[in-house]
């Protein structure tokens, strides 16, 4: 390989050399949000021409739009994957405003997209506008989406044997939850919604031709409920499931994730109860039989 | 030689790309394939289904990682807690080597998740050569950088991309991952000889290469790696093939995925190319 001889960096006339400066003036450009035409924004010009040749087909602008719109097409088909559900309630529009606003305030600052999501309950929460008039259900429906993404792929620790519950004292036993279970308290039944909006994608994609279409205008909705939905929302066989529970088998799993003891825990969730420690006692087995049969349990987290 | 010190002198034949939608088919089936390319950001996870796939393709087939946001070119050092997950992710799969492109792609702790071109200047040179030199030093891997298409060229560049190539390979001491489909798209859009450019690679240095197809707009090429090779790709393949003798050959393709047979069936088509696939199959 013949050598090339190293000359000092050469700067033409309004040509920056500087790597860094270039990439930063770059990246700046690009993520600018696309017009409403899905073209790079004009006021691009002046960067793309400092630092871009153009061709004898495409300007410095026009080379510059190919990577500004990969940027916001990649991201925003990735958010609109992840949060499939805010679309069905929102309508395309109004999500596609929603996805734009989000993600130039909350770029991805992860090498995987996989977190794109993680600021998108907070921004909701204080960009309520862009959601009217379906705020309430919006939020909900972000808290069980981005729960689903952790649930996806969050660590797994290994599970404590049950034989451990019966021979510690509940006043002595502390259990930590699997990572990837999130629990969650909304005031929508999200899980119904999410269900029926799988039945009608399913229903899309196998009925072809006029199910495309179909599927673009797929709206779905579900009534604000009359007492809160307590969600757990897990991995089974390394599926993601959604689990309802009562309030006090919520509280019990918060209260045991914080630390307390189990004695302590179940103190916790029914201090406000009108049923007979009995009925109490069988209620808490059952819930311990089946969350232990999931795998949920293991050591808590060394504080 | 089949095989050089930066793909750790194994001599692999033609794999494909490790995707989703081929999940079942290759854990049911189990198809013999030579080897699959993962993608290793898709794997760099705590738990949970990739990781689960990955243990049952690890169990019956040599897996080679390539990765999409390393991006050696940054105008800064590497993410520390990124090496540590890739390096995790290296000894579950015994990778024998490790690939990424030489590009940039976020600033300021912005990812772009794009494989952006370098300017092809002397202080990017330095840059992206010390950053892979961490890399390799880091993971104790040979890595091998493979070369993007663009559709950009920048003022300030003071060489030609293929100059650029040689004297990042060179510092970095690094292997090569040849991209033959980028170099064509590359040089329909930026107007060059492709052929000057393979000719200019050091073969000695050409860890893998990736086949895979593009789209043609009007006044561009993009690469989409949505359709099977076109032949001026195949053209340039045995090109370089009878530069760099046998090397481990990978299709790449990530977007309309057809059936496993078909992305298969059309990596098999490299067999054609490579010296002595006939015999070593047999």
């Amino acid at each position: 390989m013949q050598k090339l001889s190293r000359r000092k960096s050469s700067s033409r006339s309004g040509a920056a050399s500087g790597l860094a400066e270039l990439q930063r003036a770059i990246t700046g450009a690009l993520m600018k949000p696309l017009t409403a035409d899905e073209e790079i924004q004009p006021s691009n010009a002046a960067v793309a021409e400092r630092f871009i040749k153009p061709n004898d087909r495409l300007t410095a602008l026009e080379r510059l739009q190919i990577y500004s719109q990969q940027y916001w097409w990649r991201l925003l088909g990735a958010f609109g994957e992840d949060f499939s559900g805010l679309r069905a309630v929102l309508g395309e529009k109004k999500f596609d405003r929603l996805a734009t606003a989000y993600l130039e305030e909350h770029g991805s600052v992860s090498w995987t997209l996989r977190n794109l999501g993680s600021q998108l309950t907070a921004f909701l929460e204080k960009n309520p506008k862009l959601t009217e008039p379906s705020t309430a259900l919006a939020l909900d429906v972000a808290r069980v989406e981005w729960a689903r993404v952790l649930a996806f792929d969050e660590p797994a620790r290994k599970v404590v044997a049950p034989e451990k519950f019966a021979r510690t004292p509940a006043d002595r036993l502390r259990l930590g939850l699997q990572p990837y279970i999130v629990l969650l308290e909304l005031s929508h039944p999200v899980d119904e919604l999410m269900r029926r909006l799988k039945h009608t994608e399913f229903s899309a994609v196998s009925n072809a031709v006029a199910a495309s279409e179909n599927h673009k205008r797929a709206r779905v909705t579900v009534r604000r409920s009359r007492q809160p939905v307590f969600l757990a929302v897990h991995r089974l066989e390394n599926s993601v499931y959604f689990k309802r529970h009562d309030r006090e088998a919520h509280t019990l799993l918060l209260a045991l994730r914080d630390g307390a003891t189990l004695g302590a825990a179940c103190e916790t969730a029914f201090a406000d109860t009108t049923e007979a420690p009995e009925q109490c006692a069988t209620k808490i087995r059952e819930w311990f039989s089946r969350w232990a049969e999931f795998g949920w349990f293991c050591e808590p987290a060394r504080r | 030689m089949p095989a050089n010190r930066f793909n750790a002198f194994t001599a692999y034949g033609v794999g494909i790309g490790l995707r989703i939608p081929h999940y079942d088919h290759i854990l049911g089936k189990k198809p013999a394939v030579d080897w699959f390319e993962i993608i290793s950001e898709n794997y760099m996870v705590d738990g949970g289904r990739p990781l689960a796939v990955l243990d049952q393709i690890l169990e019956q087939y040599r897996v080679v990682q390539h990765g999409v946001s390393m991006y050696f070119g940054n105008a800064a050092r590497p993410n520390r807690e990124h090496l540590k997950k890739l390096k995790a992710l290296t000894k579950r799969t015994q990778t024998p080597w490790l690939s990424d492109h030489l590009c940039w792609g976020s600033v300021d702790g912005r990812f772009t998740h794009d494989l952006l071109p370098m300017p092809y200047t002397w202080e990017a040179v330095e840059w992206t050569a010390r950053n892979i030199r961490e890399v390799q030093d880091f993971t104790g891997i040979p890595v091998a950088v493979e070369n993007v298409s663009s559709y950009v060229e920048f003022h300030a560049s003071e060489m030609t991309e293929w100059e650029f190539l040689n004297e990042v390979v060179e510092r970095a001491d690094c292997g090569i991952l040849l991209d033959v489909n980028n170099i064509y798209v590359s040089s329909k859009n930026h107007t060059f000889d492709p052929y000057v450019y393979l000719d200019a690679v050091p073969a000695h240095r050409v860890a893998q290469i990736h086949i895979a197809g593009h789209t043609k707009f009007k006044k561009y090429l993009l690469d989409t790696h949505d359709h099977p090779v076109l032949d001026p790709v195949w053209k340039m393949y045995a090109h370089a093939i009878a530069r760099t003798g046998r090397t481990a050959t990978l299709l790449e393709w990530d977007d309309h995925i057809p059936s496993f047979g078909e992305v298969h069936a059309e990596a098999l088509k490299a067999n054609n190319f490579l010296p002595h696939a006939k015999a070593l199959a047999a």
